[in-house]
């Protein structure tokens, strides 16, 4: 256990490491002496790279902020309000089976949809909403966003479901004996105790949105380039330095809000919660 | 008012916030559901439509799949994939396997093993394909290849393969073994006729989760293929690039699709089996 332990650290652990290293490297195609130098977050700040890094976590939390809207009451009512074992049982398998699914496969099928001639544009024209197709339905932000909420919705809500399940029945009880009603039982019970699954499915929304190549290509086309088709341009590109600085970009936002999440556990009790969760 | 008919209106008051609260979480789980399944169900149907490309279904026909089986271009792909995939389930096997059924007795020093394994969960793909290519391809010079797929796929796809074991092994009674070998069993015969058969459901959804994890994955790929197309590399580029073989696509997704689907169910319920049983 130890062996792979130690193997697993050379061989994921420290490229990740590695690279920002990288990252404040000056490498030059000679060879030469690698200096030390933050070219690499200049280029990112001065150039309209930063536009795409702004963009890409403007994005990312508007979609997460969306999904967990969506996903609180669904995840509240799949632990505390059903009551059926085989309805549950199948929302668990509709729900973890996507993770397992192929994305490019899901989202290429938006694209004629949401075309000029597609479906939704012909709908609203032989209605008689609008009388030229919305140009704006495809190649958009729009419909980045659209196509994000589908793929990430299970990373949102099985998080927040494990840490409702967590939450003991008499608890609620005891919050209605006590003359509370469901919205205060809502803001004084469920909300804290579950803290630590909205984080974590924060947590688990916001990053693989930050690095997602897949919906952005096909539903963006290029005019909606974010972090994910940068970083694969830059390394077509053989640009390592600003991409491996882009990287770390993301390991620091990774690492704060891994910090966040660290603190909440911490306050609401017990870090070995969600470890927990997940053996359940 | 009485006091009683105070009461009575206060019940009623609070039955119905649990109504309209119960109405809008099941609306809402409705529409992550179609979120999620209704591209899957679109693409099905477009699969069989003649003309996919409109975004309109119907009408009705079979074309796409027998063009399909006569152009072969996505084959070799697919066996490359199969074979990555194979290669990984196993690898997934044995090693979650063999940690799995150490991590949850090992107490703190575990936690910690285990929290480095799933960091890889935070991290993007496209993150971990780029911190790759740059640590293996430039600092130590290693071309990319058919290893480089392997480790990527199997470092993505190994944390999931881990907690399915560790689901097993916490529920796991430790007593068992002390008492096989009071009865004189020895460590060879403990693992074979009382860990392995317990710990078996967990071990075989690993290599389910493993292969298609693999099976399916893109964005490290992209940067780690080194010459080969897997599967979803290829549908990548002909959706891309608005080829003729963009109608065969939605046949050949689907096809996996359904296929991956099905093995998820299988894999599940193996997991899960006990507690439903």
């Amino acid at each position: 256990m130890t062996t792979f332990a130690g193997l697993w650290f050379i061989g994921v652990i420290l490229p990740v490491l590695g690279v920002v290293v990288v990252s404040l490297l000056r490498m030059t195609a000679e060879g030469g002496d690698p200096a030390l130098t933050l070219d690499a977050y200049r280029e990112i700040l001065l150039t309209g790279r930063w536009e795409v890094t702004a963009r890409t976590i403007r994005i990312a939390a508007t979609v997460t902020l969306i999904l967990l809207v969506i996903s609180f009451p669904f995840a509240l009512w799949l632990a505390k309000g059903l009551r059926s074992t085989t309805i549950k049982l199948v929302i668990w398998t509709l729900l973890t089976a996507p993770f397992f699914l192929s994305d490019t496969a899901r989202v290429i099928v938006w694209r004629p949809v949401l075309g000029l001639m597609g479906p939704i544009n012909s709908g609203l024209m032989t209605l008689g909403f609008i009388e030229r197709p919305l140009p704006w339905l495809l190649f958009s932000e729009s419909s980045v966003h659209f196509g994000l909420l589908g793929p990430f919705l299970p990373n949102m809500i099985w998080p927040i479901f494990l840490s409702m399940t967590l939450i003991d029945d008499d608890l609620l009880e005891a919050s209605k004996d006590i003359g509370a009603s469901p919205l205060q039982t809502l803001w004084y019970v469920i909300v804290p105790l579950s803290l630590p699954g909205i984080t974590a499915g924060i947590v688990f929304t916001f990053v693989p949105i930050l690095g997602d190549d897949v919906v952005a290509k096909v539903l963006g086309g290029q005019r909606v380039l974010m972090l994910g088709g940068a970083m694969l341009d830059l390394i077509n590109a053989l640009n390592y330095a600003v991409a491996a600085a882009m990287s770390t970009l993301i390991l620091v936002i990774i690492a704060g809000l891994q910090l966040i999440l660290v603190m909440v556990l911490r306050t609401v009790g017990g870090n070995g919660s969600l470890v927990q969760g997940l053996k359940r | 008012m009485t006091a009683s008919e105070q009461l009575r209106a206060a019940v009623e008051r609070e039955r119905m916030i649990l109504r309209w609260s119960t109405a809008v979480a099941v609306i809402l789980g409705c529409v992550g559901i179609i979120l999620i399944y209704g591209p899957i169900v679109w693409l099905a149907l477009m699969s069989i439509s003649e003309q996919p490309l409109t975004g309109k279904p119907g009408p009705f026909t079979t074309i796409w799949y027998v063009k399909l089986f006569t152009d072969m271009r996505w084959f070799d792909p697919l066996m490359v994939s199969l074979a990555i995939a194979s290669t990984v389930s196993v690898l997934c096997m044995f090693t979650a396997a063999a940690i799995g059924r150490v991590l949850p007795h090992v107490g703190a020093v575990g936690l910690v093993i285990l929290s480095m394994i799933l960091i890889v969960l935070f991290m993007p793909g496209v993150m971990l394909g780029v911190d790759f290519i740059i640590f293996y391809r430039i600092l130590l010079g290693i071309r990319t290849g058919v290893w480089s797929l392997i480790l990527a796929h199997f470092v993505w796809a190994f944390p999931f393969a881990l907690l399915s074991v560790i689901i097993v092994a916490s529920r796991f009674d430790t007593r068992l073994l002390e008492v096989a070998r009071d009865l004189g069993a020895g460590r060879w015969r403990c693992f074979r006729s009382i860990e392995l058969p317990l710990l078996l459901p967990g071990i075989l959804s690993a290599g389910f989760f493993g292969f298609l994890l693999s099976l399916n994955e893109l964005p490290r790929s992209i940067f780690l293929r080194g010459g080969i197309t897997t599967l979803p590399l290829f549908e990548w580029a002909e959706a891309a690039s608005h080829s003729t073989m963009v109608p065969l696509i939605y046949g050949l997704s689907t096809l996996i699709t359904l296929g991956s689907l099905v093995l998820t169910v299988l894999a599940l319920s193996l997991l899960f089996k006990r507690e439903t049983a």
